[in-house]
């Protein structure tokens, strides 16, 4: 766009408003009929500053990794809008969606399913390379590689060898690698250190921390330990049933949890010290998470909230502006905080 | 006064391709009961194949050597109908899978009621009243009506649910839980250990607790047994052991996991390096090439666990 932005639009990098992923439910085998849809993301709204991550986590089947889709646009969206770098990519499609494409990477969270056992990491390091029309004879191409692997802290010879020669976080590694060969701008981290190894989440973590700095890359942090969430972001997202249920900086939202199920979701996770353990307060909590094909009316969460009222039942809450970034979807909360 | 499970200096091997992999290597533990220990360490630390052990379940592997006490009795000594009559009985397992150990082609009340009908010879009608009464102390909503409900109608949490009521239908006197959450999602998680932690204690059970969760074990452990590389580097009660972890091992594990309410710095101080391969273990100690303590002694030979106190235990050259 020629206009000239302002400051914080300049900054902005994605924008997601209301976005919905809604997936059709059919009956019937010859003639398939729609009897109803599940509502995988349902009303979504967050936006992304250039050089910022933003951690988004909830339980399984929130919709976390169906936004990170729709944002890839690997899958269309139902409706809502998502803007990449001011630019509207809702429908985006061909040769525009492809060259979109490089700008936005996927590290994906099982490093053994998702790299190709019969390719050479070399090879796998510089397929989106390929793809996207470097030559495989060119010196630049070999100087690419070897630039890639220094990168996430490989060695250059790794590179002809095969992935069942390496560890989990070394494949990782090669998966990150994978990922930024083609320079991006965003980068979307699904599950990226749940597969492995305690000891080695550490070492992925301080790399992709280390590798934001120097390229300055913008980070879609996916993953349902809060932990680690509360460690890489500067701003979290909490998804529950479809829908975010509280976005805010890090610092607020894990100091004053403001959304029920925020509170809940921060009080099972279980701290590493006996000694913290002992004097914190079990949580209560109440049922499973709906299926989603039959959310709950009003907020979704209501039925295992410990505070529902009947608003809570009949009306669904809108997300509401609580000051400085963060948004909570909840009939109970005021921009106080509440505990 | 003995504990009622004493293992010691159990090894056990697997013969592979890449060679003879000692998975477990003089192992020694003891759980008392009414206790629950939790067994850490992280895959191919050797936590499972010591607990399948107990269980005489490591086919096709070898127990080379060792003893495994169970109230008075050597298992290693028993034979398969022995320890059949045992399994599911005295000693209970839960799996990490509840999607894969529950049978889907039968009513989860069949498969409730199979043990108290099979080790308590019951009438079937009988042990299927008691099943129903199982399935409410997990808290199963509506358990009467669920007992004709197959498998795949339960959740994950539900079905983990499911194999709790199993694993304490015979009362057990011990129950080894391996990786009993991990796949579930956190709510759930402390909602069956929670369960499963209260159930045991309520019975004075015994609870071996497998898990690579270090905020799991500080919530529910009141004992730890640290393994890596097939052998146990550190044990303790929880409290003394997460103070001032003796290890190194435990030491920078500890300090690498990020925590909610630690203070989020810019770097974890990871533990560099990778796990060891069991097939090509140092001759020295298995943590050696990770150890930022390293020196000559530890790259000669293993360092024994050497017991600090009545309490503590611990195998490095530096508190040799």
């Amino acid at each position: 766009m020629a206009e000239p932005a302002t400051d914080s639009a300049a900054s902005e990098l994605l924008r997601v408003e209301d976005l919905c992923v809604h997936y059709p439910v059919t009956e019937g085998l010859v003639r398939q009929r729609e009897v109803g849809a599940v509502k995988a993301v349902d009303g979504v709204s967050f936006h992304l500053r250039r050089g910022e991550t933003l951690g988004l986590v909830g339980e399984s089947g929130c919709g976390k990794s169906t936004t990170a889709l729709a944002v890839l646009r690997m899958l269309t969206p139902t409706s809502g809008r998502i803007f990449f770098d001011g630019e509207d990519i809702t429908v985006l499609a061909g040769e525009p969606l492809r060259r979109l494409r490089r700008r936005m990477q996927m590290v994906y969270q099982d490093p053994f399913g998702s790299l190709n056992p019969r390719m050479r990491v070399r090879d796998l390091v510089g397929e989106p390379l390929i793809v996207h029309g470097a030559g495989r004879r060119s010196a630049e191409y070999r100087n690419r590689i070897n630039e890639l692997l220094d990168l996430v802290g490989l060695l250059r010879d790794m590179g002809e060898r095969y992935p069942h020669e390496f560890s989990g976080g070394q494949r990782q590694r090669i998966g990150i690698a994978r990922a930024l060969a083609l320079e991006p701008e965003l980068v979307i981290c699904d599950e990226p250190v749940s597969a492995l190894d305690v000891s080695i989440q550490a070492q992925v973590i301080n790399l992709l921390m280390d590798l934001q700095q120097e390229l300055g890359l913008t980070y879609l942090f996916i993953a349902h330990d809060l932990s680690v969430v509360r460690h890489i972001s500067d701003r979290v997202g909490v998804m529950y049933l479809g829908r975010l249920v509280e976005t805010a900086p890090k610092q607020t939202l894990f100091a004053k949890p403001r959304h029920p199920y925020t509170q809940i979701l921060l009080g099972a996770v279980p701290v590493p010290d006996p000694a913290v353990e002992s004097t914190r307060e079990q949580p209560m909590i109440l049922g499973e998470v709906p299926s989603p094909r039959n959310p709950p009316p009003g907020c979704a969460f209501h039925p295992r909230c410990p505070k529902a009222e009947d608003r809570c039942r009949e009306q669904r809450p809108r997300a509401q502006s609580m000051g400085q970034e963060a948004r909570v979807a909840c009939h109970l909360a005021t921009p106080q905080a509440r505990k | 006064m003995t504990a009622l499970l004493e293992v010691a200096d159990l090894t056990v091997t697997f013969r592979t391709d890449g060679g003879l992999v000692r998975a477990v290597d003089s192992v020694s533990l003891s759980v008392e009961a009414g206790e629950t220990l939790a067994l850490v360490g992280e895959s191919g630390s050797g936590k499972s194949v010591t607990a399948l052990s107990i269980l005489g379940l490591i086919a096709p592997g070898r127990i080379e050597q060792g003893r495994i006490g169970f109230a008075g009795e050597d298992l290693t000594a028993l034979d398969e109908a022995a320890l059949r009559a045992i399994r599911g009985d005295r000693i209970a397992m839960i799996f990490q899978e509840p999607m894969s150990s529950l049978n889907p082609v039968l009513t989860i009340g069949k498969q409730v009621a199979e043990p108290i009908w099979l080790h308590r010879r019951m009438a079937w009608r009988e042990a299927y009243a008691q099943a129903a009464e199982l399935l409410r102390k997990v808290a199963i909503p509506d358990a009467e009506a669920r007992l004709d409900d197959y498998p795949h109608q339960f959740s994950g949490g539900m079905r983990q649910r499911v194999m709790i009521a199993m694993a304490l239908a015979c009362r057990p006197q011990l129950i080894i839980a391996d990786e009993p959450t991990t796949a579930l999602d956190v709510t759930v998680q402390a909602q069956i250990l929670a369960l499963l932690k209260g159930l045991t204690q309520e019975a004075n059970a015994a609870l071996l607790l497998i898990t690579h969760d270090l905020g799991v074990v500080a919530r529910y452990a009141d004992r730890v047994a640290v393994m890596y590389g097939g052998r146990i580097v550190e044990s303790g009660p929880a409290a003394a052991l997460y103070r001032a972890p003796m290890h190194p091992y435990t030491e920078g594990l500890m300090r690498s996991v990020p925590r909610l309410d630690g203070f989020a710095s810019e770097r974890l101080p990871a533990i560099p390096g990778q796990p060891p391969d069991l097939a090509k273990l140092p001759p020295g100690c298995a943590f050696a090439p990770r150890c930022p303590h390293v020196h000559d002694a530890c790259v000669a030979a293993a360092p024994p666990l050497h017991a600090l106190d009545a309490s503590r235990s611990v195998a490095c050259h530096r508190h040799g």
